[in-house]
């Protein structure tokens, strides 16, 4: 019996390409019920987002003389105290969050030359990869490099996260003033540790692996190793971990828009929604309900999310 | 197990050390000018200095830092003992020199020195004083004055200075050039003064801090039992539909901001069902003695947001314990199922949450900050914020560093806890 030799190209799987991988990476979540219902939540939030770039009912500032309205056909989820429409100020809410963020006219006393457009991509996604990037740098070099460099920044990290959370927050706030970017380096310094610690633990599991061995072997730099050997096989935990983190951004963004000292006006900030109409609650509920249920049902969403994909990325594990 | 012990107490100092480094610095570099928040905005420039002065902001943040540590009371250029003595009407801790015997403190008038010499009753006697030492630039003298600063005043040439006053700024001739507020620092026990109303943090701090252990308290007493319940009922039942409520609904509970749920709760049981009173006024740091109903509503909010958490952890464990072959074994030799449950599997699923819970007062602080401003709680969260807002340095630095210290001391227990019952991890 002949066996016939595939001709190297011509019958081979072709290798399917990147945006082809890493979407099936991505679509085993759909085999979870509960990551399927958390991928649901938060694409109906993004397309809200994106549509309201190019469309709101009204202008998210524009008052109405009706003031505390229930629910009508005119305003489909009524108006708030200034009689500004709840519809469309929920749905500009969402901007900052999830797909603009406000630059200042000028930054260290340098004008920035992009005057009034908003940077792509919002406060809390920003704020994420922020905290990714420091974090997956400190906990490379914790985890790999090992000795001193691991002692000196677990100490620090450990201080770090000694500070409850929201005094960190409330310190670096009242240390810098509001503004978008003083949100992002908040989520920053206060994501950044956790994300070190898992990579810590993470990398130090890896290096171990004959592939490590065989880099240092080759001579490759330990900035290399870092960060092309070790750093790509850590992602399935960090994706899992960095879209737990996008809810608790979003979580901490609502709480500090509530104590009134998160992200800036003029653009509505659902956390500030709801301490706007709180002194009101007693005339009409709805503008606190719009913006809670919002908060609750985006967070909500990106647990599910990524339960769903930790679920199932652990299950092709074992 | 000796050497365990002594390294994390030796990193948890160094922890701690770390953490004040950080808050002094970062508050520092930062903070705006909290001379202006103080005088209001019609100050004029020179009125602003000389507040700066009298709350020691023209020294350097080192030497600030290092009198906010250790204190100052013993370095500082005054050549009489400093001794601290209770103030009789306001119970507040003062500082005096002890001149032979003698509480004595110091004010100039036109150009002259008085010692200010304290009485058993806690009034004093003005008496003149001959005290000027010699200097390269005139006379001059270190002494105290009424306001627990070390000062130096020149003989014959008092500055002008302004003096915040709750009438409004009094401008005062005769004024020392430099002053040096006195502190015993914090690892002696002296949380600062605030900056705010001069008055020390301690004693607006203590009440705050005793109403927030309260509520964490009774909040931790409520959730704990509730949360290991949950997650332990759910555990057992994997994958059934009581599981799946008890996960989902602590996942949306959890995942939902204390302000929403906080609101929410307001809402529902405050102003439709009208169970609980939904606005409470707390006028006084003692309110929540005189009705403690007042605490249902922030309670209950607590309860919600950490609960979820607890159970999801504990459910997690569970799980795992329940799969895991000497469960099987006792199942299969005919143990009945809840001695099975009881005896072997709570045990050992329980380490995990322990530990978890020990870390999780870091985040039942972080709540509470949330929980106490909603509901206008007089609690150290409500302290932090409202200080926090204000820029008062001092207060901040305080409030933040206690809550710092709880949570690295309980973080300390929950690892001692671990170890302690968990026999296979000796650390040595």
């Amino acid at each position: 019996m002949t066996v016939t030799q595939p001709i190297l190209g011509s019958t081979l799987p072709k290798r399917p390409s990147a945006i082809q991988r890493a979407w099936e990476s991505f679509a085993i979540v759909f085999d979870s019920t509960v990551g399927t219902v958390g991928v649901a939540m938060v694409a109906f939030w993004i397309s809200v987002a994106l549509i309201s770039l190019v469309w709101t009912p009204y202008p998210a500032n524009a008052t109405d003389f009706i003031q505390n309205e229930s629910p009508t056909l005119t305003h489909p989820l009524g108006t708030d105290h200034l009689g500004r429409d709840s519809l469309s100020r929920l749905m500009v809410g969402t901007q900052v969050i999830l797909v603009k963020t406000r630059l200042p006219d000028e930054l260290f006393g340098y004008t920035l030359p992009f005057g009034d457009w908003p940077m792509p991509v919002g406060v809390a996604i920003w704020g994420v990869l922020g905290s990714l990037t420091l974090g997956s740098l400190l906990g490379l070099m914790a985890g790999y490099q090992g000795g001193w460099h691991d002692t000196i920044i677990m100490q620090i990290l450990d201080a770090l996260i000694a500070f409850p959370r929201i005094v960190l927050y409330l310190v670096v706030i009242s240390a810098m003033g509001q503004g978008d970017l003083v949100v992002i380096l908040a989520i920053t310094i206060t994501g950044a540790p956790g994300v070190a610690r898992l990579v810590r633990s993470l990398a130090m599991d890896i290096k171990t692996r004959d592939y490590i061995r065989a880099a240092e072997t080759r001579g490759e730099s330990v900035w290399y190793i870092m960060f092309w050997e070790i750093l790509p096989n850590a992602r399935g935990p960090l994706l899992v971990d960095g879209m737990l983190r996008v809810g608790y951004a979003i979580f901490a963004i609502g709480t500090l828009g509530f104590l009134g000292i998160g992200l800036p006006p003029p653009d509505p900030d659902w956390g500030n929604m709801v301490n706007e109409a709180r002194p009101f609650i007693f005339v009409t509920p709805w503008p606190v309900i719009w913006p809670s249920i919002a908060i609750a049902s985006l967070v909500i969403g990106l647990n599910l999310f990524a339960d769903g994909y930790r679920e199932e990325l652990t299950r092709y594990q074992k | 197990m000796a050497r365990f012990l002594i390294r994390s107490f030796i990193s948890t100092v160094v922890t701690m050390l770390l953490v004040s480094m950080l808050l002094f610095f970062l508050i520092d570099i930062g903070g705006g000018d909290v001379t202006v928040k103080i005088l209001g905005i019609q100050a004029t420039p020179e009125q602003r200095e000389s507040l700066r002065k009298q709350l020691g902001l023209d020294q350097s943040t080192v030497t600030r830092y290092a009198t906010w540590l250790i204190g100052n009371d013993w370095w500082v250029p005054v050549e009489y003992p400093i001794i601290s003595v209770t103030n009789i009407k306001t119970g507040e801790n003062e500082y005096w020199a002890d001149v032979n015997g003698q509480a004595t403190r110091w004010m100039m008038e036109d150009g002259e020195l008085f010692a200010l010499q304290r009485q058993p009753d806690g009034s004093t006697v003005k008496e003149p004083a001959e005290v000027w030492q010699n200097d390269s630039k005139g006379e001059i003298f270190w002494g105290l004055n009424n306001a627990n600063s070390a000062v130096k005043w020149v003989r014959g040439s008092g500055e002008v200075v302004f003096i915040k006053t709750a009438a409004g700024i009094r401008e005062e001739k005769d004024g020392p050039s430099q002053y040096i507020p006195l502190s015993k620092g914090m690892l002696r026990g002296d949380l600062g003064r605030s900056m705010r109303t001069r008055r020390p943090v301690a004693v607006t701090l203590w009440p705050r801090v005793r109403n927030t252990a309260i509520l964490a308290f009774v909040a931790f007493v409520l959730i704990m039992p509730l949360a290991l319940f949950l997650g332990i009922v759910a555990g057992i039942n994997e994958g059934k539909p009581i599981d799946r409520f008890i996960s989902v609904t602590s996942l949306a509970a959890t995942a939902t901001p204390e302000f929403v749920s906080g609101v929410f709760l307001i809402l529902v049981l405050g102003i439709w069902l009208e169970l609980v009173p939904p606005v409470a006024v707390f006028l006084t740091d003692d309110a929540i003695f005189q009705n403690p109903e007042m605490l249902i509503l922030p309670l209950l909010t607590l309860t919600l947001v950490e609960v979820g958490y607890v159970a999801r952890m504990t459910r997690a464990s569970m799980v795992e314990v329940m799969g895991a072959p000497y469960i099987r074994t006792a199942i299969i030799k005919g143990m009945p199922f809840h001695r099975v449950v009881i005896r072997h599997a709570i045990r050992n699923a329980l380490m995990a949450p322990i530990t978890v819970i020990m870390l999780h007062v870091n985040y039942l602080v972080g709540g509470l900050v949330v929980v106490e401003a909603i509901f206008g709680y007089p609690g150290l969260g409500n302290y932090i914020y409202d200080a926090a807002i204000f820029g008062d340095f001092s207060a901040v630095l305080a409030a933040a560093m206690i809550t710092v210290i709880i949570a690295i001391i309980t973080r300390l227990l929950g690892d001692l806890a671990y170890t302690f019952l968990n026999p296979r991890i000796r650390y040595s």
